[in-house]
């Protein structure tokens, strides 16, 4: 018989303090005869979170959760010595993640095209090639596959590619958009790094179906290894004829070169980033003409985006059919987030559309930071998108039920926010964020961003008033319906979000002068509570702006016109006598 | 290097990508490197030499998990394959000596 091993995670969850469970569990080994069959390995995480203590027994490979003590001895004698499963203890372990766009990130060398080929890569293009031979074919497989654009608006690839495929003209493009700039999120860059030869894949497949003889991969230049990654990337595919000339023998010709883009997130829509790769200042055109007819240098060019292309390879390789098994009725296939804000574990996260925000929060990313914290809102899609309040937590995931409550799926982007966080503020940083990334081109986006900004700065100052709400509203709209680009156009959704669904948090600012999560600090005010002070005077050393006055016998009191509300105070008093109101 | 062929494709894809039985990979894309891959993988290397274990030794990209970061998968023939989380350069020579040479699991330092 193998020898077992039992992974342990004691998640501080085990009845019968005093002695931990190892102990135990290693004495009930020794009694039953089992010490020399099986070892005890504690862990630092298991995957399985809130379900008491977690067991797991390899090579079984069988997970055990909300062990208790009287379990043991059933454990060793059935699963350790006989290799029998315990149907009622065994912990659903099936994984609410299924990785196709990060298969190979982790798996593979990304410096190495051997190893991406081992995985199985460039076999789509080798299937479009070689086997389908025809451009109709792979935009055909595209079509039956679904698939979507993931860098937000989620249009519908194939429809993008036809229409550039079906241009007469002597020159096409193909651009990748690697221009990731929304706060917090993370996915292109991975895949960048994680699994480059993917992205160039896709990108050879998309320029032979849309007849590009050019491909430019715009990535920011604040991504310098994924830049040198894919720069390896293409020298090794070039060398094994994957990319140049006469590709696989097939006669098609294709060529590629990276530029950089310099940081500007208003790059990321297309028509900007089409200026900035043609070297000029980088402003949004209006559209029509799209740049599927009219684009890159006036020569029809597709723009997708890089978890998008990371997608194609394996649609062909396996057929669009088996893409369209994935997700809801709408949206096909699988998403990456990057998960972070008040979370246990951030990261990346892929995930089937149509799974629901409470499985992703709090299964796959193992819930709050702060278990004993509430759970107030997701925030998706970065600047651009809106807050989802917890009330729709069990929402599914997809384009369509995001929108309907006025978030978007957006690049991919998801924070977690708690009761600790304000709305007010949040929605003050997003704004803030597309005011500083405004390109200035448009009118409604420069102004009305900047004043929407100054309203928002108005409310959490605390000289806000009722009708300011409703000078927002009317702001946000005109933005909405009158910039030329996406930045502006969405600029105000975090603002309209939040004031749709925490319009009461507003109020308390503006009605009651008080910020309910404690974060707009001229709504705030430090105490020294008289009853739990000790009078050990460790806050007037700590205040940086000499604000505590008093001494050790009569008590102390904060200077409310000299406290800068930095907090130090709360945070040094073990009594927790400073209070925030 | 030659133009590759399709029948060669086709036979690395069969091979597989770890084509030897122990190997290590280590996570290093920005948030691994952010958090002390670089020094990870370059002590493995380099005690792996000094005390000559023998293990092909890799790095790979972010397998999602940046919570956990830098993290070093192991799999040695007979034991079951794992990775440890929040591994640094001490770690990592406990992961060379106990798991890769002695055959046993590090504790504490296993995520998943």
């Amino acid at each position: 018989m193998p020898h077992k091993i039992i992974l342990v995670k004691d998640t501080g969850a085990v009845e019968n303090k005093g002695v931990d469970f190892n102990t135990m569990l290693a004495n009930q080994l020794r009694d039953s005869g089992a010490a020399e069959k099986a070892s005890i390995v504690p862990v630092a995480d298991i995957g399985v979170y809130d379900k008491g203590l977690v067991l797991r027994i390899l090579p079984d490979n069988v997970t055990y959760s909300n062990v208790r003590e009287a379990d043991i001895k059933k454990i060793i004698e059935q699963t350790v010595l006989a290799g029998k499963i315990i149907e009622e203890l065994s912990h659903d372990g099936r994984d609410k993640q299924l990785r196709i766009v990060l298969k190979n990130c982790g798996l593979v060398d990304p410096d190495s095209i051997d190893d991406y080929i081992r995985a199985g890569g460039y076999q789509g293009l080798r299937k479009a090639l070689l086997e389908l031979k025809s451009q109709d074919k792979v935009i055909e497989e595209l079509k039956k596959s679904g698939l979507r654009g993931r860098g937000g608006a989620g249009f519908p690839t194939w429809m993008k590619w036809s229409t550039a495929k079906n241009q007469k003209t002597d020159q096409k493009y193909m651009i990748c958009n690697g221009d990731e700039g929304d706060p917090g999120a993370y996915m292109d860059r991975s895949v960048l790094e994680g699994d480059p030869h993917a992205v160039v894949e896709g990108m050879i497949i998309a320029g032979y179906a849309i007849g590009a003889s050019k491909g430019y991969l715009y990535i920011r230049a604040e991504y310098p290894l994924a830049v040198k990654r894919i720069e390896k990337a293409l020298e090794d595919a070039r060398e094994y004829g994957l990319l140049g000339e006469n590709i696989l023998e097939s006669g098609f010709t294709y060529e590629m070169e990276i530029r950089l883009g310099a940081g500007a997130f208003v790059c990321g829509e297309e028509t900007a980033l089409i200026a900035s790769v043609e070297g000029k200042r980088g402003t949004p055109k209006p559209r029509p003409p799209f740049p599927a007819v009219k684009g890159l240098w006036d020569k029809p060019s597709i723009i997708n985006n890089v978890e998008t292309l990371a997608a194609v390879p394996q649609i062909l390789s396996n057929g669009g059919d088996w893409l369209a098994k994935i997700g809801t009725a709408t949206s096909k296939g699988t998403k990456v987030f990057a998960i972070t804000g008040k979370i246990k574990n951030s990261g990346l996260v892929e995930v089937p559309m149509g799974i629901t925000l409470r499985e992703i929060v709090f299964e796959v990313a193992g819930g709050l930071l702060n278990p004993e914290k509430k759970i107030k809102a997701v925030q998706t899609g970065g600047p651009s998108g809106g807050v989802i309040p917890k009330d729709f937590l069990d929402t599914p995931v997809d384009y369509e039920n995001l929108g309907k409550l006025g978030s978007i799926m957006g690049s991919g982007g998801m924070i977690v926010i708690d009761e600790t966080d304000c709305m007010v503020d949040l929605a003050k940083f997003y704004l803030g964020f597309c005011v500083d990334e405004s390109c200035g081109k448009c009118a409604p986006c420069r102004i009305g961003g900047y004043q929407m900004l100054q309203l928002l700065n108005k409310i959490s100052n605390g000289e806000g008033e009722l009708a300011d709400l409703d000078k927002l509203k009317r702001i946000a709209y005109a933005m909405q319906k009158a910039s030329l680009c996406g930045l502006g156009q969405t600029a105000a959704n975090p603002v309209l979000s939040t004031l749709k669904y925490f319009e009461d948090e507003y109020k308390a600012h503006i009605v009651n002068k008080k910020c309910p999560a404690g974060k707009c600090k001229y709504l705030l005010m430090y105490k020294i509570g008289e009853d739990k002070c000790k009078r050990c005077g460790v806050c007037v050393k700590n205040c940086p702006t000499q604000a505590i006055s008093g001494n050790r016998e009569k008590g102390f009191t904060i200077d409310q016109v000299k406290c800068i509300k930095c907090g130090n105070c709360t945070e040094v008093c073990k009594f927790e006598a400073v209070a925030k109101e | 290097m030659k133009k590759i062929s399709v029948e060669t494709m086709d036979s690395m894809k069969k091979e597989g990508v770890d084509t030897s039985k122990n190997w290590i990979k280590v996570g290093m894309s920005t948030c691994g490197i952010a958090a002390g891959a670089d020094v990870v993988y370059a002590t493995l290397l380099d005690e792996a030499k000094k005390r000559n274990i023998e293990v092909v030794i890799k790095k790979c990209g972010c397998a999602g998990k940046c919570f956990a970061e830098p993290l070093v998968e192991v799999n040695v023939e007979g034991l079951p394959r794992v990775t440890y989380g929040k591994v640094t350069a001490e770690v990592a020579v406990t992961i060379l000596e106990r798991h890769v040479r002695n055959k046993k699991l590090v504790k504490d330092y296993i995520f998943f």
